[in-house]
């Protein structure tokens, strides 16, 4: 990615344009196909966009968000609020509060209500057919 | 479903107009919104239908779990991604916003569709959006040959799968995920009727993955940036296992003989890929074959098509999303500092940054399926119904367990512990940002440990 910021030419501090060791791409990568050449491998110290220079020593309450401190401290507490205090804590209280999810409850109260009702007629807790047979109509073997 | 569709659809022009300095805080916060808004859909009042029904979209039980976790995954993509698209220009970053939100959008009207070819289509039009983000901002040249294998071992799989839908429409008449569980039995008996069931599964089956079709993820999760990695090992996966359960209702009664073999490639890919993970040097693959191994339980247990073996899936689909994502959040951390994926490289990384190995901890634990985290109890009751269909399957799925917790142990262990090799010089302090994805990652995963129900899918 270093190699994109020389096509600026002279404008880049001379920090970021000594060449690194490895270098493969030979010319510069123009900006209309996208950097498909590969780049040089990074050496460990030099962290992207970051020089030698750690982002902590301009601003020491850094956040990881952005290297502007006003908008690094405005995007943590987005971040912050709208996840933990909306999504988890509201959100979860939302959830927490749902009624009966898939009826389940209702379904196991309506058993033991059905199968005190059956037990106290007498009847079988179940019936063999599930449809009531004297609804269904069949056609006798005469008819098509 | 329109309450979620369309700010998720007014994110792209907000990526477009807003001033550059403010345009990551912006996306976090209308994402996290849109995040809270799709928690309504896990309002579920009734026994096994449909909820927020209209003609083309309706959620029900199986999709509602993976939908709320498609809106969930978008903040947590733009998260991981700020850092490293830092140094691009803002018109590049705001294509790779655009990117995750189409990609978006299509997961939620995949997951949403009440008819299958509309399913098809969205599952075919996620490949797009993904294909651009791995081949433009992967880092390395292998990106090119991971985007090939990935866009043609899926193309390939679904291809089939087309022609299959259409002669389902044909024979059928309906298409419509709503009737088609009432529809009449086909009568399945020819030669061609079981080429015509392959042909249902093959894409699924790849998107998976299962084992010997999985080739092209290690590659395209290794290549893609950590949103890429992220998007598709936590629901790009998803979308196969839960074509396939919404598939295998009209593939009856074939699939009792016919997903024989495909069930045991699935149990022996468990074992394979895990044993792969125990080899691995690099992070990202590791835990690349470790999504393949745990897709591998997945398909078995929708095989075996019992309400446990269906609700164990879809338990073990989203609790393996949140987990795996937060694995290649950690590996990224980690690529950051060194702009390297080799383990080797950076070890003993307790000593520096020990808040990170919490983390990395609690990430690991949930990869090894600890109780009570609800990756055991999908895994258990895959286990169960696999025990059920046959009690050999006991034996790849014990040896399969077993090997999970020595490759995600290992992993910990590799990256968090012994000494700090003396190149590691100059680490940055672990972010707030990265603390907070972190969290935004594993704290739903144990608040599903208090109410289950919610991924329970149709089961009672």
């Amino acid at each position: 990615m270093l190699t994109r910021l020389s096509r600026f030419g002279p404008a880049l501090p001379r920090l970021l344009s000594t060449p690194p060791a490895r270098f493969v791409s030979q010319s510069k990568p123009s900006g209309a196909a996208g950097s498909t050449a590969v780049t040089e491998l990074y050496p460990a110290a030099q962290q992207a966009g970051h020089s030698e220079v750690s982002p902590y020593v301009k601003n020491p309450d850094y956040h990881g968000f952005s290297s502007d401190p006003v908008v690094d401290e405005w995007n943590m507490r987005l971040g912050f609020f709208f996840g933990i205090s909306v999504a988890l804590v509201i959100g979860g209280t939302f959830i927490h509060y749902l009624p009966d999810h898939g009826m389940r409850q209702w379904a196991r109260r309506e058993a033991e209500r059905v199968i005190q009702l059956r037990e106290k007629e007498g009847l079988p807790l179940i019936g063999e057919n599930y449809y009531d047979s004297n609804k269904i109509v069949l056609t006798t073997a005469g008819e098509e | 479903m329109l309450k979620v569709l369309i700010p998720t659809l007014m994110l792209i022009p907000t990526t477009w107009a807003t001033k550059p300095k403010w345009l990551w805080p912006t996306t976090l916060a209308h994402s996290l919104i849109i995040a809270v808004l799709s928690l309504s859909w896990l309002v579920n009042m009734s026994e096994t239908g449909w909820s927020n029904l209209s003609p083309y979209l309706a959620t029900d039980a199986l999709s509602t779990p993976l939908l709320v976790l498609t809106c969930w995954l978008l903040p947590l993509m733009i998260l991981a991604s700020q850092r490293h698209t830092a140094t691009e220009p803002v018109n590049r970053q705001r294509m790779y916003i655009t990117l995750l939100t189409s990609l978006q959008v299509f997961l939620i009207l995949a997951f949403g569709a009440t008819e299958v070819i509309m399913f098809y289509v969205m599952f075919e039009a996620t490949l797009i959006p993904n294909m651009i983000i791995i081949t433009r901002w992967g880092n390395q040249t292998e990106r090119l040959n991971a985007g090939v294998y990935f866009l043609f071992y899926t193309l390939a799989g679904s291809l089939p799968l087309l022609v299959a839908l259409l002669l389902l429409q044909g024979s059928v008449g309906t298409l419509s995920i709503l009737t088609l569980p009432y529809a009449d039995p086909l009568q399945l008996v020819s030669c061609g009727d079981k080429l015509w069931w392959a042909g249902c599964l093959l894409a699924f089956l790849v998107k998976m993955p299962l084992y010997g079709v999985h080739l092209w993820l290690p590659k395209a999760h290794v290549e893609a940036p950590v949103a890429g990695s992220m998007i598709l090992a936590a629901v790009l996966l998803k979308l196969g296992g839960y074509g396939m359960m919404r598939i295998v209702v009209v593939l009856d009664p074939l699939t009792k003989e016919l997903s024989y073999p495909f069930i045991v490639f699935a149990l022996w890919g468990v074992i394979m890929t895990g044993s792969i993970c125990l080899r691995q040097t690099d992070l990202k693959s590791l835990i690349a074959y470790s999504s393949v191994s745990h897709m591998g339980l997945v398909v078995g247990g929708i095989l075996t098509q019992t309400p446990w073996g269906f609700t164990g899936a879809l338990i073990l689909m989203i609790a393996h999303g949140l987990t795996s994502s937060a694995l290649f959040c950690l590996a990224n951390t980690n690529y950051e500092r060194t702009h390297s994926r080799t383990m080797l490289l950076a070890r003993g990384l307790q000593m520096a940054l020990p808040l990170m190995t919490t983390w990395w901890f609690i990430a690991s634990l949930a990869n090894l399926a600890l109780p009570p985290l609800p990756n055991l109890m999908g895994e258990l009751m895959i286990i169960t119904s696999l025990f059920n269909w046959s009690w050999w399957t006991l034996l790849l799925t014990g040896v399969g367990t077993l090997i999970t917790a020595s490759y995600s142990l290992y992993m910990f262990l590799m990256t968090q512990r012994g000494p700090i090799p003396a190149h590691v010089l100059a680490l940055d302090p672990s972010h707030t940002r990265e603390h907070l994805l972190m969290a935004l990652h594993l704290l739903p995963l144990l608040l599903l440990v208090l109410k289950p129900e919610l991924i329970w899918g149709w089961t009672s």
